[in-house]
């Protein structure tokens, strides 16, 4: 089961696995609204996300893009929190085939444990690919508690 | 290109835009892979690097920026978030403390 930490952080409402988008900007656009909708942010945020996709891509690999905004749009982050939605069919990314997208806010740094283990499922292709393909918000909240191995 | 002494990394920084998303994720390796080295790895707004850092590594698009933050630090701008050969390169030299050309 997932803590209530990770759930704080990443609320069930905020696991959406069916999402279509005619481009990564309509992505970008639907994960802002999910962070609107959670309470995260105000509406200005969305633009800072479209502002920061046009400078330079979100796209991390392994067919996940993070979407999150500028310096300047902090401003409008409430809480930090996490989106994640996952898109079957795909959406182009600059040539890049991307399918599952994490939307940040983060005025803190409540979030960094949670997207140190995101990087660790994109060094590890079996997982990359679980993700990708998940269609429970159990599978997601499982994926990405972190492990205990941090200390090796 | 730019010459790395590895052995000389105390402060090493992954900056980003906003210093929210991917520099985190960056950061959070690269913590851990050093862990063992002593260095400090810290995850900052490109706008923000502290002036003390040894070393700044960032996304190739924003290296000029970053550059002009902090004129007198390397800046090494990579293109992957994870795994990327440059960052691989700058890890193993601070590991082994050696010196790399990236």
């Amino acid at each position: 089961m997932a803590d209530t930490a990770l759930t704080s952080l990443l609320a069930e409402d905020s696991i959406r696995l069916d999402c279509t988008a005619v481009d990564r900007f309509d992505a970008v656009r639907q994960c802002g609204a999910a962070l609107v909708a959670a309470g995260a942010v105000d509406e200005s945020y969305v633009d800072a996300m479209i502002q920061r996709e046009n400078t330079v891509s979100t796209f991390v690999g392994e067919g996940v893009a993070i979407p999150h905004g500028t310096l300047a749009g902090k401003e409008s982050v409430k809480r930090d929190a996490l989106v994640v939605l996952r898109f079957p069919e795909g959406v182009d990314w600059e040539g890049n085939a991307v399918s599952v997208c994490v939307g940040i806010a983060a005025a803190g740094g409540g979030h960094i444990a949670l997207l140190s283990q995101l990087a660790e499922i994109l060094l590890d292709p079996a997982k990359a690919e679980q993700l990708r393909t998940a269609t429970s918000a159990e599978q997601v909240y499982s994926l990405l508690t972190p492990s205990d191995d941090d200390d090796d | 290109m730019t010459t790395v002494d590895g052995s000389s990394i105390k402060k090493l920084i992954v900056a980003c835009d906003a210093g929210m998303g991917s520099s985190v994720m960056l950061a959070g390796q690269l913590k851990k892979q050093l862990k063992k080295s002593g260095v400090v790895v810290e995850h900052s707004p490109v706008a923000h690097i502290p002036q003390d850092a040894d070393l700044v590594v960032t996304q190739a698009g924003l290296a000029d920026r970053a550059q002009g933050v902090v004129p007198d630090v390397p800046v090494v701008p990579f293109q992957l978030f994870l795994g990327d050969p440059k960052v691989a390169k700058i890890v193993k030299a601070i590991q082994d403390g050696t010196t790399v050309e990236v």
